[in-house]
């Protein structure tokens, strides 16, 4: 393995069982020095007697029975990388938070990559319209290069990551376990797919459970990466809302799309919209944030003209014949039922059927609940 | 002296003869029956005793030894009383009779001499019919049950003194045949309490109940408590084409096994409703006498499984070789008891554990893992077997107020009845009679000529991610949706229509997505 320090680091947190937090205490005292922080933590023997535990420390490493050289063996056995503080390619505006990881364990280069990174976080019990937007704004997202970062669980995340990839910007999912366990396990696909347009950082061992502790820990991470957080359906209490929490410690951007009023899951946003987050309908809310840097994302990016999809939504529904048009055209973004589509169409019921099969096969319309149809964004 | 005449025993549906001889003697008075007689055969003497001495006759003090013959099938219930008392009244020689070769008997004494009902009757009947029996004597009560049997005289007794007058000559045995006054089925339209045209709203359901009825095809309904599911499933048999005679007596027959007091045939097409706390036994049949079960009760009818989730699992996967036999054979006591059971499946189902998954009003409170391990506990090989599933969404409430109404049940049921003829015309000479049953090669056939439906069926299957099992339910049921039309080809419509009653978006069985 190359990475010298980083198995250093590997070594002091887990054979001397340095906290993570008082690693970066003492990296900081050594003004951000990775050398003359392993040499402070090589000196002494017995590390585990000189300082009390502290608030912060809630790593605890000690969950996986893990020694240094199984890690080690791991890592070599399975290329996973390993990503130090100290070094170049980790990511400045994740080193810059209160406690950023000492070490990562990845898979999948992006992470060293990704010039500019948003968060897309929300509900794991999303509604059809959290997966549209979810889908929408990480795929546009994508498409002008920047990287969506996510968490890798089900619902909105796994929409989010799933678009990102079609684009150039590609995604990160930032894990809340060893980077050798798949949680949850439905998303095993959407791993190997991660791998070739992104990459799967964590900063827990290998073998590391999903514990219920974990996950913020994992979040502060996940603001940490980005600029922004975007929040799409989130309960009044869940982990959306924590990591937006995490996201205005550090001092980031938060944005949320607005739902439902009688959605209880758009309670979340909602909720931070009127706090003070911004609203966001499309990407070009999320950029204008940014305008110091925008011209430079794009430049980054290498794309300097993006089409606002909106205007082109519009031209849908050119090639329809006419029941599926006016079908189409009363269903609208408000969810419509079978009955009221017949009611209002005067077609008869199997025809209105045929059409929204067609149409739904054509990807101009979904099933929102049962029997209840609206536009696709 | 020795006397025999015929009575029948029950061997699942089927009766078989049963020849019931005494013989008296001199000797020590005594009273035996042999012939593996069950318990109710046996306490069956003391029954014929008090019968015969309450109705006036002398019960000769004499060696009486009476045997049911074939003397090695074991005979249970109240059947022999009738023939018992008579054949010792007439070996004694208290009556004197012309008729007894062509007659047999069945029937159960009380002790005053009336006949009760016992199971079983039409059976029977069919069965002297076929020994080319005249008259066949039974309990007065639940005559006309038998009376739709041609070819045997129905005797309607209410009592051993009656039945002896009738026998002696002494009453005309006219009087007593029960006739056929209904010979005709009754071409009633409304046989049935309820009507399709109560149910509000719900198109889709019930356009999909009328290609499920249709194709014979068994169907899923999916929705939150208070949807309508059981009312939608109720009324399918209204929608049903009416039964023919021959089916009636089938149906009637397992019927009269079930209860004993069925004093009709049975015109309505069954309407079984288990709840899901039911017994294995209850379900397919079975016992120590085997009887049928739900799934027979059901022949000809529809047997809808509500909380579909709540069965167990073995249970359901017991409805597997009965829904592709129709019919379920039980060996119990060295003997198979076969037992019909074509019916049509209904099963409707919560989507989840709280049942508001993918409701519009209320909130689902199931986490995604519940809502998964929920639909894994249904699906499974029975879920293959049913090719129509269809999401019924709660109503608004505006909309129980409003008074008008659907279409009635007899306007489907005649759509319904034309789409059946096709097909019966269509599977002529071949082993199927609905499209729901046809085999993977028939279908081959049609789309053999047909590259435009291939390639759509492609798109679809990319599409939806449909299994191969999905696509051949998906072009079963769109040969039903065309023969309602009564359109010759498959059409791109027919199956897109057809898709609609198998995914969604929103289908949790497929890769939940809410």
């Amino acid at each position: 393995m190359k990475n010298t320090n980083g198995k250093k680091i590997l070594y002091i947190l887990v054979e001397k069982k340095v906290k993570p937090a008082r690693f970066i205490e003492i990296y900081r005292k050594n003004y951000g020095d990775i050398n003359k922080t392993l040499d402070y933590f090589y000196k002494y023997k017995s590390l585990k007697l000189e300082y009390k535990t502290n608030e912060e420390d809630h790593i605890d490493f000690n969950h996986s029975n893990n020694c240094y050289q199984k890690v080690v063996d791991f890592i070599l056995k399975n290329e996973v990388g390993l990503l130090d503080i100290g070094e170049n390619s980790y990511p400045d505006i994740l080193r810059q938070i209160y406690l950023p990881p000492p070490l990562l364990f990845f898979r999948g280069n992006k992470i060293k990559k990704a010039q500019f990174s948003i968060a897309i976080v929300g509900s794991r019990k999303c509604t059809a319209y959290g997966r549209e937007v979810a889908g929408y704004i990480s795929r546009n997202l994508s498409e002008i290069g920047i990287t969506v970062v996510s968490g890798l669980a089900v619902g909105i995340d796994s929409y989010a990551h799933k678009a990102a990839l079609e684009g150039k910007g590609g995604s990160i999912g930032v894990l809340g376990c060893g980077i050798d366990i798949i949680y949850p396990p439905e998303n095993k696909y959407l791993y190997e797919e991660i791998l070739s347009n992104g990459s799967i950082i964590t900063e827990f061992l290998p073998k590391t459970p999903p514990l219920k502790n974990n996950f913020p820990v994992r979040n502060r991470i996940i603001s940490g990466l980005c600029r922004g957080v975007v929040v799409i359906e989130a309960g009044e209490k869940s982990g959306a809302i924590i990591t937006c929490e995490m996201a205005l410690q550090q001092n980031r951007e938060v944005f949320a799309i607005p739902g439902n009023v009688f959605n209880p899951m758009s309670r979340g946003c909602h909720k931070l919209i009127k706090s003070g987050a911004k609203l966001v309908e499309s990407i070009d809310d999320i950029l204008e944030e940014f305008s110091q840097y925008s011209e430079g994302i794009l430049k980054l990016c290498g794309n300097s003209s993006y089409i606002n999809n909106q205007q082109a939504n519009d031209k849908r529904g050119a090639n329809l014949d006419n029941n599926e048009l006016k079908v189409y055209e009363f269903i609208g973004y408000n969810p419509k039922s079978v009955e009221e589509i017949v009611k209002y169409s005067k077609i008869e019921v199997k025809e209105v059927l045929r059409i929204l099969t067609s149409l739904e096969i054509k990807q101009l319309i979904k099933e929102d609940s049962f029997n209840k149809y609206s536009r696709l964004f | 002296m020795l006397f025999k005449l015929d009575s029948f025993t029950l061997i699942g549906i089927d009766a078989i003869k049963v020849s019931v001889e005494v013989h008296i003697s001199r000797g020590l008075p005594e009273f035996i029956i042999v012939g593996l007689p069950g318990k109710a055969v046996n306490e069956s003497r003391q029954r014929v005793r008090s019968a015969i001495i309450n109705s006036g006759f002398d019960f000769p003090v004499k060696k009486i030894i009476v045997n049911l013959s074939p003397a090695d099938i074991k005979k249970d219930g109240s059947y022999y009383d009738l023939p018992i008392a008579l054949s010792i009244l007439t070996a004694s020689e208290q009556i004197r009779c012309g008729i007894f070769n062509e007659s047999c008997f069945i029937g159960e004494l009380s002790l005053d001499g009336s006949i009760n009902p016992v199971k079983g009757l039409i059976s029977m009947a069919e069965k002297a019919r076929d020994m080319e029996k005249k008259f066949f004597f039974v309990p007065y009560e639940i005559a006309n049950q038998a009376s739709f049997i041609s070819g045997v005289s129905i005797v309607a007794c209410k009592s051993l003194v009656e039945t002896v007058k009738v026998l002696a000559g002494g009453e005309q045995i006219e009087k007593f045949i029960c006739k056929d006054k209904e010979k005709n089925i009754s071409n009633r339209n409304n046989r049935y309490n309820f009507d399709l045209k109560d149910v509000k709203g719900q198109l889709k359901a019930k356009r999909a109940l009328e290609i499920a009825v249709s194709g014979r095809h068994n169907i899923m309904l999916i929705g939150p408590p208070g949807s309508g599911k059981t009312m939608l499933a109720q009324r399918a048999v209204s929608i049903m084409p009416d039964l023919n005679l021959e089916e009636c007596i089938e149906v009637t027959k397992i019927y009269s096994l079930y209860e004993k007091y069925v004093n009709h045939l049975i015109q309505e097409r069954p309407f079984r409703n288990p709840h899901h706390t039911i017994s294995r036994v209850g379900l397919v049949g079975g016992g120590i006498n085997p009887r049928p079960g739900e799934i027979s009760l059901a022949h000809k009818g529809l047997l809808f499984l509500d909380e579909f989730s709540q069965f167990p699992k073995n249970f359901i996967e017991d409805l597997r070789q009965p829904l592709e036999n129709k019919a379920v054979i039980i060996t119990r006591n060295h003997l198979s008891y076969s037992f019909p059971c074509n019916f049509m499946l209904i099963v409707a189902t919560n989507p989840c554990y709280c049942g508001y998954f993918g409701d519009e009003g209320r909130r689902c409170i199931c986490s995604l893992r519940e809502v998964r391990k929920f639909w894994k506990k249904i699906s499974g090989p029975i879920i293959d077997r049913i090719d129509m599933r269809v999401t019924v969404a709660r109503l608004k409430e505006s909309s129980f107020i409003k008074t008008e109404c659907g279409e009635s049940s007899n306007q489907i049921k005649n759509r319904i009845k034309k789409c059946i003829n096709m097909q019966n015309e269509r599977f002529k000479g071949k082993n199927v009679s609905y499209n729901s049953e046809i085999g993977i090669n028939i279908i081959n056939e049609w789309l053999k000529n047909n590259k435009n439906i291939r390639d759509l069926i492609y798109t679809i299957s990319r599409k939806y991610n449909l299994t191969a099992r999905g696509m051949v339910s998906i072009l079963k049921v769109s040969r039903t949706i065309a023969d309602l039309e009564e359109s010759e080809n498959i059409k791109d419509c027919h199956i897109i229509e057809a898709v609609h009653y198998r995914v969604g978006s929103n289908n949790p069985d497929s890769s939940i997505c809410i």
